[in-house]
């Protein structure tokens, strides 16, 4: 069995001291910033990506992604005692969770989504692990033009699934893949967009343009708006009653399932995945009216379904090395930085490093539900600590993280000017993952145009006539069509609606 | 004037600014041909895809109406730049604790809440964690105070 094989070549580097500590140092890490509002896991990976060029390459990547599926964990305890949501994805959390704590069954409420993430994350491990085999051999197929058409497709969906203009959402992707463009032309050794700046000549450093988009325009915004403070609710019993277990269960195994088909999909992801779970608990309902007031399905099926997503997401980034959202962008750069070139190489030439970030992804998984319920209390002091002690550590963070990519000041200023450039697409309403997408595969996607181009000797139908490419351009135009229809386009509308 | 001031007005403004840019400090780039493409090419196909998104993004934003852009506070944004640039122009010249120092106090006053205490105490608390994180744990070369340590 060559998939027994694979598993144990994973645990074997998995539990190894080194990874198993930085798997519990994501984990911490990611449970900290999912339970503080303010702070995303985008902005985290992005502060923390210099750092881990002092990491050996399976320990940085294992923590960064301990970092991810670690803040969907902790979103929902903010959620649930304090009504706020620590998280984009446990948005819909707040909804029943706040509820059934007022209940006084925030334990329960608590257990419920710890345990419900926990089954999910395991079946999204799974999932990656059957997945990853086939679709990396399918990937090994593609020629530049089919390589081209694919990325196209995945900026085109991350696009359709994003929330807001889709208008304003492709002008994103533009936008950031005009930005990838600069530094040193490959072919040519032409300099484009340098402006004689040596920094620039190896191509922008995008950690510090996502700190400045994600980290310093989230603190901005968050200065701007006083952050009201409530006190949590009190947790007493962690136990659910076999009422209410009776009621989770088939609804977290809801979530699971459509969590893992959402999050593998370009663009999807953890809050996509919550929000349709919950739509699909409430339609499912033999008591829609309970909704809202504390039910328990409202709690199981989107804690479930975020963490399901967050596994399944890295099924694309790992096979193909397209990244389907911007954490998965991060990732490719943690890659990249560490000297692996993302794609379906990874799992033939780095097996150590493939197999064991996955095992590692269901022992953190098995760490955050102890993180989380028996350390319990912890978490809830630190919800208590007032913003203006936190923005200025974030900001020291994000300039010191940046200075150490290359002890150059210059990536420092380029994290301020990246603010006040992120800053203004907040306030445009201008969304930063798509830009953050284009930006990561604008180079390589130039690159792959422009050997199909030569290849083909400067006749564009090539993106036509290889079929996988066709197949790929066709679903791109389909989805792009679908999204002018004006019956789709309210429905969508309607989606994100609960969203703002 | 209410329909210029519209977030989508103002990003189609935005995304035509940037195709200019590109397009003015793109021009000596060579285009090259289709089978050979100059490092030109591509810069010039993105400059004029956004400049028709921009268009057609100001063109919708025209004769829809719109959500209005919020009165920007501009104490926040100007703040932390503000920190940011002098941490910059700091760090390598007195050592990171005088640097951080300057960027928390400048940052902190950025917020609506500013007492000193807390302030200072945040600047101790900062400087023990990245020493201990940054310096002896990464070890990395940074001066904690220019000339001293």
């Amino acid at each position: 069995m060559d998939l027994l094989n694979n598993l144990w070549l994973g645990l074997s580097v998995a539990v190894s001291l080194q990874n198993l500590f930085y798997a519990l140092v994501g984990c911490m890490v990611g449970t900290l910033i999912g339970v503080l509002p303010g702070i995303g896991p985008v902005a985290t990976i992005a502060m923390l990506l210099p750092i881990t060029f002092h990491l050996p390459p399976t320990a940085s990547l294992i923590m960064l992604a301990g970092i991810y599926y670690g803040a969907q964990y902790g979103g929902s305890t903010t959620s649930i005692l304090v009504n706020l949501p620590g998280e984009a994805s446990s948005v819909v959390t707040c909804l029943d969770g706040y509820q059934m704590a007022r209940k006084g069954r925030a334990g329960a409420a608590l257990s419920i989504s710890a345990l419900g993430s926990f089954f999910a994350g395991t079946v999204g491990t799974l999932i990656i692990v059957v997945f990853a085999e086939p679709l990396t051999r399918m990937a090994q197929k593609f020629g530049p033009a089919d390589y081209c058409s694919l990325m196209a497709l995945g900026l085109v969906a991350a696009v359709v699934l994003a929330s807001g203009s889709v208008l304003k959402a492709i002008a994103m992707v533009f936008l950031g893949l005009l930005f990838g463009l600069i530094g040193t032309d490959v072919n040519t050794g032409a300099q484009r967009f340098t402006f004689d700046i040596p920094e620039l000549s190896d191509g922008i450093d995008f950690a510090p343009i996502a700190m400045g988009l994600f980290g310093i325009a989230e603190i901005v915004v968050n200065l701007e708006r006083r952050m009201e403070r409530s006190g949590a609710i009190k947790v007493s019993s962690l136990w659910p009653t076999r009422e209410e277990m009776r009621r989770a269960i088939p609804a977290a195994i809801r979530g699971t399932a459509l969590g893992s088909i959402l999050g593998v999909l370009p663009g999807g992801g953890p809050t996509l995945g919550a929000f349709s779970a919950y739509t699909l608990e409430k339609k499912l309902s033999k008591h829609p009216e309970e909704f809202g007031k504390g039910a328990v399905e409202g709690v199981a099926s989107p804690e479930s379904a975020n963490n399901a997503a967050a596994q399944t997401s890295f099924i694309p980034m790992l096979t193909l090395g397209i990244p389907s959202n911007a954490v998965m962008a991060l990732m490719v750069g943690a890659m990249i930085i560490q000297g692996i070139q993302p794609g379906p190489e990874v799992m033939t030439k780095k097996p150590d490093l493939f197999w064991g970030m996955i095992v590692s992804m269901w022992i953190g998984n098995l760490m955050l539900v102890v993180i989380n319920l028996p350390m319990i209390g912890m978490w809830v002091k630190l919800l208590t600590v007032p913003y203006r002690f936190l923005a200025p550590a974030i900001l020291l963070f994000c300039c010191i993280g940046a200075y150490s990519l290359q002890n150059s000041t210059f990536h420092v200023l380029q994290v301020g000017i990246f603010g006040v450039l992120g800053y203004i697409f907040v306030r445009l309403g201008c969304e930063g993952a798509p830009f953050l997408l284009g930006l990561v595969l604008g180079p390589q996607m130039e690159e792959y145009f422009r050997r199909a181009m030569l290849l083909s000797r400067g006749d564009p139908m090539v993106f036509l006539q290889r079929p996988i490419s066709l197949g790929l351009l066709i679903a791109t135009a389909v989805l792009l069509i679908l999204m002018a229809l004006p019956g789709i386009k309210k429905a969508r509308e309607e989606a994100f609606q609960e969203e703002g | 004037m209410t329909r210029f001031l519209t977030k989508d007005f103002l990003s189609g403004l935005m995304f035509i600014a940037f195709g200019l840019v590109a397009l003015y400090f793109g021009r000596h780039l060579a285009l090259g041909t289709a089978v050979r493409m100059g490092p030109g090419w591509v810069p010039h196909m993105l400059a004029y895809i956004l400049l028709g998104l921009g268009f057609l993004i100001c063109l919708v934003a025209f004769f829809t109406v719109g959500e209005l852009v919020e009165r920007p506070k501009l104490k926040p944004i100007a703040l932390v730049t503000l920190g940011i640039v002098l941490f910059a122009l700091m760090l390598e010249r007195t050592g990171m604790v005088p640097a951080l120092a300057v960027l928390v106090l400048v940052a902190s006053l950025g917020g609506d809440e500013f007492k000193v205490i807390e302030v200072i105490g945040n600047i101790v608390v900062l400087s023990v964690l990245c020493i201990i994180v940054f310096k002896v744990g990464l070890g990395m070369n940074i001066s904690v105070i220019e000339g001293v340590w």
